[in-house]
């Protein structure tokens, strides 16, 4: 099974990108984006691996995971302090343009899993699947970042873990599971790519509303804009009474 | 719908959510039983999600089912706000054009129907669902908790549905029957808490949320630019005080709240992610343009409070809302305003509105008798020490289960050799400061053991003060606290002078002003806490400990025993209590230092 050896190679589609992502991490402006970005997305990653040690009742999980957590805090200072050093050097540019969010994403977090109500096994497969692949990511990355070495050590550091990672969510997977391993990989793959699918739902129906809403903000809101605009040229500032009745029943919404 | 009742059994539930630190306060026969915010129990530092975990604790608490809430109130009026929003919007027309899709989908999304949000999550039928007005909750939660009989009412913050500011009085009648009234307010885009919060976002800190930050950066800078402060906020003939919108986009636009002229006038902004360097030009600016908006804030808050004493001639004023987070604030009001005693609550903010909304349901809606409110702040869940026994011990650590006694002078012990004690006791505290029941507790003596607790623990900016704990007889010995000081000093809200004479000796915890954050404590709030301050004053001479938030930066206060004790593996705290059970890091080299040795260096 492939997702039980531990590897740096970057997934077919991962490489097939190399040359947007090579384009994207060029740009040092854009570059300090994404490691900004890349810090908080390990730490929200770690927070919630942190909580995942809080509410496992197995004593060697919990430790693992504390480990877990402490390194992907620690993998958020390191982006944010590169970010913060290229940040002295590059000139800030107030229109920050096009950062390819989409498509060099960051680190893993967790799918939106809810951890307080997960099991252990679970967590587990979402973890490995979420490790295995950010390395594939991070190795593109790595492999793209000749020209600047002290971004591309932080790379290499953060896979080095990523191994780690990758191998001990598989291990203790197994452990916990040793029968049904594979089906909870299974579960979290779909569930994953479930999950994706909302996103990007989620995010079409975001921009439809927004679209929808700027056309009506256009053609609806002019007229009521004028009055507004005529009202408030009327209002006097300082104190308003407050009468009493509009704060007598707590029934009404307004 | 006539709400009055003589029935004073009434099981009433307060909400606040959605804009920033979400709660809820269960109020059970007039007197709260529990109230919690979100964030510590989901994890979540500042969670503004609808507070489904906070309302399971509170009902678990009580032992109730959601059937048996006789009302839910939430905190302020959803179809109020709205109208503040789209007011605002078509204001701006046509620069609001980015902003208002995703106003408009963020309200009428979910914010707007709350009655039925707040119905299908509890199962309770929509009747029940009352709804306050915002600074009608801050007002209640200030004024119900206090223990006056008649005070002004002072609420200031950001802004709720259309008030940013609110003036009036509260009076506990003999007869059992309380009276709130609002006399008038300042409405949005004037507010003291958006000026406040503008440059908190221009210091490069985060708006609601890291405006303590802007408080601490103040003490050392000097108000040299209060003159181009004043620019932005004039007074009014009436009293009050209007904002020059001309310097501010956060009426506009979600996307930043200072103008271009702004920058022109206070010059670029600060990068968030550069450490202030205050031994430069360009720090000295940041900690200037700090200490002028706070010396503005300060003198209009005073200006405004002043007008009130007069008009109302009471000695006692109820301070609620965000901006009374601000001891520094505070402690000028006493200082000029005339009044005679300040109270604020716990938590004046957002969250504290949960239990103001409860409260006002239950004494002016339903009419209820007034009932003495417990004057602690301390309404959580409380922490299980045998909880941490069982993980220390899965973990090989090295814990001890010691009666009270030998505990506070292990402790005690522990703090004079110059060790970090993580120290959970009892409920947890509701609102945003630990006031010994969740606090990480050290000696306060040197500038290393603060350098250290920044270094190991909080890794926080240098700037930022700690805080002293001090039994409330001896708080004036070390501590210049004014004549109704000590009231502000009970929940840490608001800011004295080191005594000159200690502030070599109480350096952790000395402002670069000479200031701290002082909580003085009474025995009765927190009988262990106060054992323990006397054991340390025995061995140390000095019964004053700094006493710190019990959580990393980031993170929300811990609440249970494993959320301490995670926390206590991934930083510098030496030894962890939880109740009765002590835990001692195996790793710790300070835990290894012999007492007596430390102990001299205390000395």
């Amino acid at each position: 099974m492939d997702s039980g050896r531990p590897h740096e190679r970057s997934t077919a589609f991962d490489r097939m990108l190399t040359p947007v992502h090579r384009w994207i991490w060029g740009d040092a402006e854009r570059r300090v984006q994404k490691l900004l970005r890349f810090g908080e997305t390990e730490t929200d990653g770690g927070r919630d691996i942190l909580r995942a040690a809080e509410v496992t009742s197995d004593p060697l999980l919990r430790r693992l995971y504390l480990e877990h957590a402490i390194d992907e805090f620690r993998h958020g200072v390191l982006f944010r302090d590169r970010a913060a050093a290229l940040l002295s050097m590059v000139r800030s540019r107030s229109n920050q343009g096009f950062q390819g969010e989409w498509l060099a994403p960051g680190g893993h977090g967790l799918d939106d899993l809810q951890v307080d109500g997960e099991s252990d096994h679970t967590m587990l497969a979402f973890l490995h699947l979420s490790e295995k692949a950010a390395a594939s990511r991070f190795a593109v990355y790595h492999n793209v970042m000749q020209h600047d070495p002290p971004t591309r050590a932080i790379f290499a550091e953060i896979l080095h873990d990523e191994m780690f990672h990758m191998n001990y969510t598989l291990t203790q997977l197994t452990r916990i599971a040793p029968q049904r391993h594979r089906r909870h990989l299974w579960r979290a793959r779909f569930s994953r790519l479930w999950k994706t699918y909302l996103r990007l739902a989620t995010a079409l129906a975001g921009i439809l509303g927004s679209i929808l809403l700027t056309i009506q903000y256009f053609i609806l809101l002019p007229p009521f804009a004028w009055l507004a605009k005529r009202a408030e040229r009327r209002e006097l500032s300082g104190w308003t009474r407050v009468s009493p009745e509009s704060s007598g029943s707590l029934d009404k919404q307004y | 719908m006539d709400h009055s009742t003589s029935n004073i059994e009434m099981n009433i539930l307060g909400i606040s959510a959605h804009y920033h630190d979400s709660a809820a306060a269960l109020v059970i026969d007039g007197v709260p039983v529990c109230a919690v915010q979100e964030e510590r129990l989901s994890r979540h530092k500042g969670d503004a999600a609808f507070p489904l975990l906070a309302i399971e604790a509170c009902l678990d608490h009580a032992g109730i089912e959601p059937d048996a809430l006789d009302a839910v109130v939430f905190y302020e009026r959803p179809m109020l706000k709205f109208d503040r929003i789209l007011t605002c919007a078509l204001r701006a027309f046509p620069q609001s054009w980015r902003t208002f899709p995703n106003a408009t989908k963020n309200s009428l999304g979910e914010k707007v129907w709350m009655r039925g949000i707040i119905s299908s999550h509890l199962g309770v039928p929509g009747r029940k669902v009352l709804f306050t007005e915002h600074h009608q909750s801050h007002a209640a939660a200030a004024f119900l908790t206090a223990p006056t009989r008649r005070a002004a009412i002072l609420t200031t913050d950001a802004v709720g549905e259309w008030a940013t500011l609110s003036v009036g009085d509260g009076e506990r009648l003999a007869n059992g029957a309380t009276t709130i009234r609002r006399w008038r307010e300042i409405r949005f885009p004037h507010s003291l808490g958006m000026l406040y919060s503008t440059f908190t976002a221009y210091l490069g800190f985060k708006v609601n949320e890291d405006e303590y930050k802007v408080m601490g950066l103040a003490g050392y800078g000097q108000p040299t630019l209060v003159e181009q402060v004043r620019k932005l906020i004039r007074r009014t003939p009436d009293g009050a005080f209007a904002l020059d919108l001309d310097y501010f986009e956060f009426h506009t636009t979600a996307e930043r709240c200072y103008s271009s002229r702004f920058i022109e006038l206070f010059g670029p902004p600060r990068n968030p992610y550069e450490p202030i360097d205050l031994d430069d030009a360009e720090g000295q600016r940041f900690a200037d343009c700090a200490a002028s908006v706070q010396r503005v804030l300060e003198d209009t808050l005073v200006g405004i409070a002043r007008a009130l004493h007069e008009e109302t001639g009471l000695p006692d004023l109820c301070l609620g809302g965000g901006v009374a987070l601000n001891g520094v604030a505070n402690a000028r009001l006493l200082a000029e305003s005339g009044f005679e005693r300040v109270f604020v609550p716990p938590a004046p903010g957002d969250a504290g509105c949960a239990l103001g909304a409860a409260l006002y349901a239950d004494r002016i809606c339903f009419g209820n008798p007034d009932r003495d409110i417990p004057d602690h702040p301390f309404w959580g869940p409380s922490v299980d020490g045998s909880e941490l026994a069982r993980l220390a011990r899965e973990d090989g650590q090295r814990i001890e289960e010691l009666q009270d006694d030998a505990l506070i002078e292990q402790t005690a012990g522990d703090l004079a050799a110059g060790r970090i004690v993580g120290w959970m006791e009892g409920p947890l505290e509701f609102g945003p400061r630990a006031l010994g029941h969740r606090s990480i507790l050290a000696a306060p003596h040197t500038t290393d053991m603060r350098d250290r607790l920044n270094r190991e623990i909080k890794y926080r900016e240098s700037f930022r003060p700690f805080a002293p704990v001090v039994p409330l007889e001896a708080a004036a010995r070390y501590f210049d606290v004014p004549p109704g000081g000590m009231r502000l000093a009970r929940f840490m809200s608001g800011v004295f002078p080191v005594r000159r004479e200690w502030q070599s000796r109480l350096a952790a915890i000395t402002h670069v002003d000479g200031t701290a954050r002082l909580q003085a404590l009474e025995q009765q709030m927190a009988p262990r806490l106060y054992a323990l301050l006397e054991a340390y004053g025995r061995r140390s001479g000095m019964p004053v400990l700094l006493n710190t938030s019990f959580n990393l930066a980031g993170e929300p206060i811990v609440n249970r025993a494993v959320e301490g004790y995670s926390t206590f593996l991934r930083c510098g705290i030496d030894v962890l209590i939880a109740g009765r059970t002590r835990v001692v890091k195996r790793a710790s080299p300070m835990a290894e230092t012999p007492a007596s040795e430390s102990e001299k260096e205390v000395a």
